[in-house]
């Protein structure tokens, strides 16, 4: 037992001292999200509550960024709460902000209630197939960030040099990995919790779960349409960079569950 | 004697109740555990944030064993060890290893919205429902659900 320094002339001298202390890690990537009660306090100034119930959909919306400072508590969902109730003339204008709250809050009490859940399927997948059916490990090209699918490596690439995603690109990426290439939720949730500075295993595999049909009533998809409304401009969305994505809804449901996604 | 915190991943905050709960002679500490954190699997960009936030607060940090170190600690201070309430299982086992020995109290943080425990989380929108009401009010400042 020895103690440990606390006091850093710079961010980069931290972060050697860190590098030191973590000898089994390779990956030396480190977040532009710079953690503490200061940077919270910083970010908690420019919320806007109001916005974010308009645009928290879009990639470049008014989201706050502060999932990382809520998953370990630096900042509480009740402070959060009571910050956008200050904010707003009339509750019911922060209600989809303070309901994004509440997700969290309820997958905490999933966690609580039914520890096991985190890293077993609720309920079967909805998909026609079976979760045997579904790859165990994630396959090498999307560890990698080479899938071919453009959209796809570049949200990877966001993943892995900053610990952070937009919710919405998250959940693009999860459809990918799960019904796109049938690899099990669980590979998928372990990889995104190695590189999310927010990766909660509630919050996380739960969404996932989700994603995956298992903790849901049906999977969840996207299609290059529903992309493009999304997207920011940094963003490949062109055909031909993502022609897997580029269907009807109907046409990819029939491609990625033949067998129909009625409850098994 | 003296009261130990044990802050761990799940209460990185400086006003966490688990400091009110505490006696007036208290300590804090952080674990740096090699071991659990290899068990959780963070990455490099996690282990900066959460030193990051570590180096603000009112603590000490120090390196080895979980269970080890607060066994070692909370024996030399003779008091209670506190520590914030988590939902994780490997914290919670250190936890339950320390109550064979000390007096062991987890700490519930604020709540969002105090509800039944029994409350029904079958899907989102059944637990909104009942939430709703409560989460959509300045809070209490409770701890805990109501029974």
């Amino acid at each position: 037992m020895n103690n440990l320094l606390c006091d850093f002339a710079t961010r980069d001298a931290l972060i050697d001292y860190v590098a030191e202390l973590s000898p089994w890690l390779d990956d030396r990537q480190v977040s532009p999200v710079v953690g503490g009660a200061a940077a919270a306090m910083h970010r908690l100034d420019s919320i806007d509550p109001l916005a974010y119930g308009r645009t928290r959909n879009f990639l470049g919306g008014a989201v706050t960024g502060l999932s990382p400072f809520v998953r370990h508590a630096i900042v509480t969902l009740d402070q959060l709460r009571n910050l956008a109730l200050r904010r707003c003339e009339r509750p019911a204008q922060v209600e989809k902000f303070i309901q994004q709250l509440a997700w969290r809050d309820y997958w905490q009490r999933v966690y609580r209630r039914y520890p096991e859940r985190i890293w077993s399927d609720v309920e079967p997948y909805k998909t026609g197939y079976s979760a045997e059916e579904y790859a165990v490990e994630l396959p090498q090209d999307i560890a990698a960030g080479e899938t071919g699918v453009a959209c796809i490596d570049q949200f990877i690439a966001v993943l892995q040099q900053t610990g952070y995603l937009h919710n919405h690109a998250r959940m693009y990426v999860a459809a990918y990995v799960v019904h796109w290439r049938r690899v099990s939720w669980q590979a998928g949730a372990r990889w995104f919790l190695h590189h999310l500075i927010d990766g909660d295993p509630a919050s996380n595999n739960l969404s996932w779960q989700w994603v995956a049909s298992t903790f849901g009533n049906k999977p969840y998809i996207f299609n290059l349409e529903n992309l493009r409304k999304y997207a920011d401009a940094g963003i490949n969305t062109t055909a031909r960079d993502n022609a897997v994505l580029d269907a009807s809804y109907e046409m990819l449901s029939e491609r990625l569950f033949p067998r129909g996604t009625a409850r098994q | 004697m003296s009261d130990l915190i044990w802050l761990h991943e799940d209460g990185l905050r400086a006003d966490h109740p688990v400091f009110a709960a505490a006696g007036v002679n208290n300590s804090a500490v952080f674990i740096w555990d090699d071991a659990y954190l290899q068990q959780m699997d963070y990455g490099f960009k996690r282990l900066v944030f959460i030193y990051e936030t570590l180096v603000e607060l009112p603590l000490t940090i120090l390196r080895g064993d979980q269970f080890e170190c607060l066994t070692r600690l909370a024996g030399e201070a003779g008091g209670r060890i506190l520590a914030p309430a988590t939902p994780n299982p490997r914290l919670q086992q250190t936890l339950e290893r320390l109550r064979r020995g000390f007096e062991v109290e987890m700490v519930e943080d604020v709540a969002f919205a105090p509800l039944p425990q029994e409350v029904d989380l079958k899907r989102f929108f059944r637990y909104w429902n009942k939430a709703r009401k409560v989460a959509m009010s300045p809070s209490s400042g409770s701890r805990t659900d109501s029974q």
